[in-house]
Order: structure tokens, then sequence, then C-alpha cells
């Protein structure tokens, strides 16, 4: 099997800070590494150096084969990068930001004209092709951005973020960008606070947290081991909430008592137990985990 | 290389078109730094206007150049800010271009608002008292100077927090420098202190070598002076900015 992207003991130190502490990782061509971690887990960190924006001060990475240290040029010229701020010129039109790219590459103008014509289009941004990017919509933003990162017909690309503050609908149109990207052999490193963006386009996962290597595997290997389902209970007096814990095996927080779900035939008779207990419960809800119980599972940080 | 840096001094430079706006104040500054200093304050000292549009103008063309250069800092502030510098890291591109195009782009913008100032000048009354080649060189003085404490600027803009730090900063080291110079004024009638930091503020030689190169009567120690200090802003600001730089860079 080969690997578009290979890192091994990645560490970065800021000060006394380590935001990567020792991080493997590793991307099959042509699919897609989801790194979920929450804010200053040491995802951007990680994207940074792949993308040879920052040397690491230990381990090593290779980008296409290519060391990211010692042949950055090699990199940069397989690997496109869209970040966690949409980094397009907001003072020129979007044709304009896609024909300083190609122009940049040492397209010629008309190939240049030509590819940001067609990028434009790819993106449903052909309407906008001649307004400042300076006014464009957060999602509108996201693509040029996206479409900007891929002039260069990148064969890995990087995706900071590249979703966090868009509507659902602007997220979904991003994603479908992304399948398309994926489609055509793309090989793609995405990182997100969203399980279900990684759920969605991820065919690997790294959870990451405080610069350490959580958990990895596949999302649904990930998320039976965060259990499928979570039972949040609420006892309506505090004076229950001793009782709750003792019944449910589990510590509440504000009140509020939440366990994992394996079984779904377990519930109702979690419920019953309560109720014969004689507590009232002010709420009770199944839902999904969410990547905050998804780390707390993995990392085993239930407090 | 060239190409890079030429493709993105065109970047920089597109947005005067895309907003017009921001062309037409950038070529209204002089405008109205004309009419302040020719006729408010050539007025209020006294003397005659042409006398005054004869000794300000080369003045005005050192306050807009010397302010030109902030641009420099505060574009390169904006785009490590926003990631476009990161963009251009991430790309197999002269390591050098972003900046290059950067400071090429402020001199071709430069260069314009001086032809606009020149223009203006001669609507109220400027007139070249030598001959075209030493207006030429007079030109070629602010832009030499200009590029010289552009690196400056740069370098400000590289180590800066944020933009508007750096704007901050540029805006307090260079008031004192425009008005605290014989640019306006000349210095006579003035505390002693104020004499004195006149003379060895290198903004009064360069508006003296100017003002000699496009009026006459150039003194060769303004013309020494001035070529001495672009000579020291470079030796000093092109290095510090291309360490900042590509600490930046890596």
């Amino acid at each position: 099997m080969s690997y578009a992207i290979e890192a091994e003991g990645l560490v970065k130190r800021y000060g006394e800070t380590a935001a990567l502490d020792g991080i493997d990782l590793r991307v099959r061509t042509g699919t897609v590494l989801g790194v979920l971690g929450p804010n200053g887990a040491g995802k951007t960190t990680a994207v940074r150096i792949l993308a040879t924006l920052v040397a690491p001060d230990a381990g090593r990475a290779l980008v296409g084969g290519f060391d990211v240290t010692r042949q950055a040029g090699r990199v940069r010229e397989l690997i496109g990068l869209t970040g966690q701020y949409a980094s397009v010129d907001e003072k020129l039109t979007g044709t304009q930001n896609l024909l300083l790219m190609g122009r940049l590459l040492g397209l010629s103008r008309s190939e240049a004209r030509a590819r940001a014509a067609a990028l434009l289009s790819r993106f449903g941004l052909t309407d906008a092709a001649d307004r400042l990017a300076g006014g464009y919509s957060g999602g509108m933003r996201r693509r040029l951005d996206l479409a900007v990162s891929l002039v260069s017909g990148p064969r890995i690309l990087f995706l900071d973020e590249p979703t966090t503050g868009l509507d659902p609908h602007a997220r979904g149109e991003l994603w479908d960008a992304v399948r398309e990207l994926v489609a055509d052999g793309v090989t793609v490193l995405l990182t997100t606070q969203y399980l279900e963006e990684a759920d969605q386009l991820a065919d690997d996962l790294l959870v990451i947290d405080a610069g350490r290597t959580a958990a990895s595997g596949s999302p649904g290997e990930l998320k039976s081991r965060a259990g499928g389902h979570r039972l949040d209970v609420r006892p309506l007096l505090a004076a229950d909430v001793e009782k709750a814990e003792s019944i449910l095996r589990t510590r509440a927080e504000g009140g509020l008592l939440s366990i994992p779900i394996h079984d779904l035939s377990v519930p109702p008779a979690l419920l019953r137990a309560l109720d014969d207990a004689g507590i009232v419960l002010a709420e009770h809800a199944l839902r999904l985990p969410s990547l905050d119980d998804v780390f707390r599972t993995l990392t085993g940080a239930e407090k | 290389m060239i190409s890079q840096s030429l493709t993105l001094a065109w970047r920089s430079l597109i947005p005067l078109k895309n907003s017009p706006g921001q062309l037409i104040g950038m070529l209204l500054q002089p405008v109205f730094m004309i009419v302040v200093f020719v006729y408010l304050f050539g007025g209020a000292a006294g003397g005659d206007r042409d006398g005054a549009v004869l000794y300000m103008l080369p003045g005005v063309l050192v306050q807009v150049a010397l302010m030109a250069t902030i641009g420099t800092g505060m574009n390169l502030a904006t785009d490590i800010g926003n990631g476009v510098f990161d963009r251009f890291r991430t790309m197999p591109i002269a390591r050098s271009a972003p900046l290059a195009g950067r400071v090429l782009a402020d001199l071709l913008t430069l260069l314009v608002t001086i032809i606009m100032s020149l223009i203006v000048g001669y609507a109220v009354g400027f007139r070249v008292r030598t001959d075209p080649l030493s207006a030429l060189a007079g030109v070629g003085l602010v832009l030499l100077f200009a590029m010289a404490l552009s690196w400056g600027s740069a370098w400000i803009g590289l180590i800066a927090k944020s933009v508007t730090s750096m704007q901050g900063i540029s805006t307090a080291v260079l008031l004192p420098l425009t008005l605290g110079s014989s640019a306006f004024i000349p210095a006579t009638d003035l505390p002693g202190w104020l004499t004195w930091w006149m003379g060895v503020n290198p903004v009064s030689h360069l508006a003296g070598a100017i003002r000699g190169l496009m009026v006459g009567g150039l003194r060769a120690a303004d013309l020494w002076i001035t070529f001495g200090w672009t000579a020291a802003l470079l030796a000093v600001f092109t290095p510090l900015a291309l360490r900042a730089y590509n600490r930046r860079v890596r």
C-alpha cells in the first residue's frame, strides 16, 4: 500500500508548551484522513509542518515521498493548502485571485484565464467572478479559497478546518467539492472539530488531544469505541442525583448524568430502574455521541 | 523569480483599478497637501504665494513619498495576518518574490503620486527652474530615498503584531521626520533645539536636495547627506527586513 503522507514522531514546541508531542500519521494515496481534535489540540500545527510552513523540532515527515524540511520545494509542487481563515486577497475579484495563482505558477495568460474560468464554474462562482472577494459570503469565500488552492492541480490537499463557521448548506456544498476531488484521485488531509464532517468525508480518522494521538482508526471503529449512543438524564430534584449516580454507575456533571449506550434495549430498562427508585426526571434524551463524548471516552478523561 | 515578482506587483496594483476610490484618494492627497501648505501655511508665513509654491512643492513630494512607505509594511502585515502569505509560501515560487513584488508595486504607485503632485504643482504655479534632466534626477532621488525607507517599513511590518500597531509605529516615526524638517518651513526664527533638529533631520536635506535639483541653488552637502542616509538606511534595514522575512518564510 502506498502512502501519500507519512509522518513519524512529529514534535513542535512553542516556548514551554508542546503543540505537538510525538504524532505519527499516515494517509493512503487517494484517501481522506480526518484529523479530529478540540481547539489547541495541535491540528493546525500538524498541517503547517506537513505543508512546509514550519519545521518540526523532532520527527520527520514525507509528503508525496519528499521530506518536508529538506525537500520543501518538491513538496510544494505537489500540495495545496486551504487554511482555517480563507486566505484569499479581499481586494481582488474571484477571477483575479485565480489568475494571480496561475500566473505565479508559470501558466500563460490564456491558460491561467481558462483555468480560472473552469474553477469558478466548478465551484458555482461564475456569477461572482468579477466581484471583489471581500464582498463574498463565508461559504463563497471558502469555495474560492479551495479553488485557489486547486489552480496548481495538487495531488495532495490539506484542508484545515475548511467548514468552521459555515452554515449547514455551505458546509454541504464544500463536502461535495471535497468528494469530487477524492473521486479524481486527490489525497486529502482534513482537520475538523466536527465528528459529522469526519464521518462524511474521512476514510480514516486520527484523534489528537494536547499534541498526542488519542486514537486512530476508521470512523466506524472509533464511534463504536465511543459508544454508539448516549443517554442523558437529569433528575428534577438535586437530592436524587446521588441515587441516580449509583443506579447508572456514572458521575453527574452539573446535575446531568450521561452514559454510553452500546445496546439500544438498555435505556428503557435504566429509565424503569430510575422510575422504580422514585426519581423524577426533568429531562432524558438518547442521542448520538458528540465529539466531546468521543474525546472523553477515547482519552479516558471521563470527568 | 522576476516574472513572479512582476506578477505579485500586478497583484498589488490591481486593487487600485478595482476600487477607484482608493486611487482617487491617493491622487487627492498631494492636492490637499499643496492647498494646506502653500495657501494656508504659506499665506500665514507672509511670503508671496509664488515663492511659497517653489519652496514647498519639493517638501510635498517628500511628505507624499515618506507617507507612502508606510504602505509597504502595512500590506505585508495584512498579508501575514490573513494567511495570504502562507499561501504563497506553500507554492513552488521564489522565496523573495512576495517581498520584491511588494516593494516594486509601492515604488510604481509612488511614482504615479509624484507625477500627480507635479501636475497639481504646475497648476498652482510651480515651475522647474533648472532643466528637465535635473528635475528627473530629483524625482529619482525621492524614489531612491523612499525605497530605502520602505525596507524599514517592511521590517516593522514583518515583526509587528498587527496591522494597527504597524500603522501606529510608522506614523510615530514619520511625523517628526517630515513635519520637523525644513521641507515646508526654512529653519529660521525657530527655537534653537528645533533648528538643531531640522539641521540633522535627513528629510531636511532630502527636501533641500530636491529643491536644489528642481528650482536651483543645489548644495552639494544636501545631496551627499541624502545619499549617505539612503546608504545607511539600506545597510541597516535591508538585512533586518530580510532576516525577519526569512524567519517568517523559514
